[in-house]
C-alpha cells in the first residue's frame, strides 16, 4: 500500500494546488517530480433539500441541484519540474432565496424563492507548474473559471523550504484574481448588469514533525476583497465593497500502527470587518484494510452573523443583507470515504450529509429561514502510467 | 480557539522528538497527507465557501465562482 498510490496522492497533493494552494511537509515526494504521468476523473452529485412550505411563500420548492465533472493530468517534465492540469465542469439548475418576507398572519420571516429557473454551467481550467529543488519546491497556478455569468482569473505562487534537518517545513503562498460579473437577465430584476472584484491573498504556514508517527502545522492567511461584493441576483442585497478576512488555522496528523489507520484534526478560526467570524473542526479516522481504506469523517461550523445581516430590513442602515450565508448558525456534516486499488488503477466514492440549524451555533443571532442543507456524493477513477 | 491553540504549540514545543530522514515512513504514508483525495478536497472546500460565510485557511484564497 505504501507505493503507487502514496506516490499519487503526495504528489498530487503537491502540484494541482490552485483555489487553496497546499503548504507543508510533502515527504521526499515534494523535493522531486513524480515518476509517472498519473491521470483522474471523477463524478460528483450535489443536491440540496427542497425548501418546506413553513419557511417560504408559495410553498415547499426545490433549491440547487449540481452535477459536476472533474479531471486531472499530472506529469513530470523533467528531473526538476513536472505540470498538472486540472479541469471541471459543473452543471447546475434549481432555485435560490430571492428574499426574506414578513408573514402577517404568523408574524414570522419567510423566504421568497427565486424559481425553478436558474440554469448556469461552469467550467474551470487550471494549469500547475512546479520546481523541485534540494530543499523544497515552488509553484506557479494559474486557473480561469468561465460560467454564463461570471469569469474568474487568477494567478498564484506559492513555495515550501525544509530546515536543514527536515523536521520543520516553512512555506508561502500569494494570489490574485480578478473576476467579473454579468448576471443575466430574466424574470428577476438583479442587482448590476456588469461589475467587477478583485481578491488578494497571502499565507504563511509551518509544518513540524512531531515524533515518527505524528505531524502537526500551523497557518495564518489574509485575504483583500475589493468591488461588486453584493449578490447580484438578491433583491435586497447591498453589501461594502470591500472586505478583510484573517485565518488562523492549525492541523494534526496521528498514525496508530496497531489498528493500521490515522487521525485527522483540523481547526480553523476566521474573523473579518464585516462582523462574520467562524469557527470550523474537522476529524477524520483514516483506517486502512490492505488494499482499501475506510474514512468516516465528521466537521462543525459555527459563524457569527454580519454586522448589516437582518431577515426584515426594519433600519435605515448603509448596508444591508437577507442571505441566510450571512446569518448566525452552526452546521454538522458528517460521511464516509472509500478508495480500493487494483494494480495500477485506483477506485474511489465518498458521501457527505451537511444539515444546518441557528441553535447549533456557539454565536447568538436572528435565524434565517433559508439556511441550506445537503447531499454531496462522488465516484472516482485514477490511473498510473506505471 | 486558545485553548487549542495552546495545546498545539504545548506539542510542537515540549513534545518534539529528533527523527532521522530513515524514520520517517509513516510519515509518508499516503493516510498522513493533509489532503488524502485532491479532486474531492476542491470541491469540498469550493461548496463549504460557496454555502458559508467564511473560507480559506488551507492556503491563499484563489479564483471566485458565481457560486450561489
Amino acid at each position: 500500500m505504501a507505493s503507487r498510490q502514496d506516490d499519487l496522492n503526495k504528489t498530487l497533493v503537491a502540484l494541482t494546488s490552485s483555489a487553496f494552494l497546499l503548504p507543508a511537509y510533502q515527504s521526499a515526494m515534494a523535493d522531486a517530480p513524480p515518476e509517472f504521468t498519473e491521470i483522474g476523473t471523477r463524478y460528483s452529485k450535489y443536491k440540496e433539500d427542497d425548501i418546506s412550505a413553513k419557511k417560504a411563500f408559495g410553498g415547499r420548492s426545490e433549491r440547487y441541484d449540481i452535477d459536476v465533472a472533474q479531471f486531472y493530468l499530472l506529469a513530470p517534465v523533467s528531473d526538476d519540474w513536472s505540470v498538472a492540469l486540472d479541469v471541471s465542469w459543473e452543471d447546475m439548475s434549481g432555485a435560490s432565496p430571492w428574499f426574506v418576507g414578513e408573514s402577517i398572519e404568523a408574524d414570522d420571516a419567510k423566504v421568497i424563492m427565486s424559481g425553478a429557473s436558474i440554469e448556469d454551467t461552469r467550467t474551470e481550467v487550471s494549469v500547475t507548474t512546479r520546481y523541485y529543488f534540494d530543499s523544497g519546491n515552488a509553484g506557479f497556478n494559474y486557473t480561469y473559471s468561465d460560467e454564463d455569468d461570471y469569469e474568474s482569473k487568477a494567478l498564484s505562487l506559492d513555495g515550501s523550504i525544509n530546515s536543514e534537518d527536515g523536521l520543520t517545513t516553512y512555506s508561502a503562498a500569494v494570489s490574485a484574481s480578478d473576476d467579473d460579473i454579468t448576471p443575466t437577465q430574466g424574470a428577476y430584476p438583479t442587482n448590476t448588469l456588469d461589475a467587477t472584484k478583485d481578491v488578494r491573498s497571502a499565507w504563511l504556514g509551518v509544518t513540524q514533525i512531531v515524533s515518527k508517527r505524528a505531524l502537526v502545522r500551523f497557518g495564518l492567511s489574509y485575504t483583500y476583497r475589493d468591488g461588486f461584493l453584493t449578490d447580484p441576483y438578491k433583491y435586497l442585497d447591498d453589501r461594502p465593497d470591500e472586505r478583510k478576512e484573517w485565518t488562523v488555522s492549525a492541523g494534526y496528523r496521528y498514525f496508530l500502527e496497531e489498528p493500521n489507520a490515522a487521525l485527522h484534526v483540523d481547526y480553523r478560526y476566521f474573523d473579518d470587518d464585516w462582523g462574520i467570524a467562524s469557527q470550523t473542526v474537522d476529524v477524520a479516522w483514516v483506517q486502512t484494510f490492505k488494499d482499501t481504506t475506510v474514512s468516516p469523517f465528521i466537521r462543525y461550523y459555527s459563524q457569527d452573523e454580519a454586522d448589516f445581516f437582518s431577515n426584515i430590513d426594519y433600519e435605515d442602515t448603509d448596508y444591508f443583507s437577507d442571505d441566510y450565508r450571512l446569518s448566525a448558525f452552526g452546521a454538522f456534516s458528517y460521511g464516509l470515504r472509500l478508495s480500493h486499488e487494483i494494480g495500477n488503477w485506483s477506485i474511489n466514492a465518498d458521501a457527505e450529509r451537511y444539515q444546518t440549524d441557528e441553535s447549533w451555533g456557539v454565536y447568538g443571532g436572528e435565524e434565517s429561514p433559508g439556511l441550506v442543507e445537503f447531499w454531496r456524493y462522488g465516484v472516482g477513477l485514477n490511473y498510473a502510467f506505471k | 480557539m486558545k485553548y487549542l491553540t495552546g495545546l498545539l504549540l504545548a506539542i510542537v514545543l515540549c513534545g518534539c522528538e529528533t527523527v532521522q530522514p530513515w524514520e520517517r515512513g509513516i510519515l509518508s504514508k499516503d493516510e498522513m497527507q493533509w489532503q488524502s483525495n485532491v479532486m474531492e478536497s476542491r470541491l469540498r472546500n469550493q461548496v463549504y465557501a460557496s454555502k458559508e460565510g467564511s473560507s480559506g485557511g488551507p492556503g491563499a484564497a484563489g479564483g471566485g465562482c458565481g457560486c450561489n
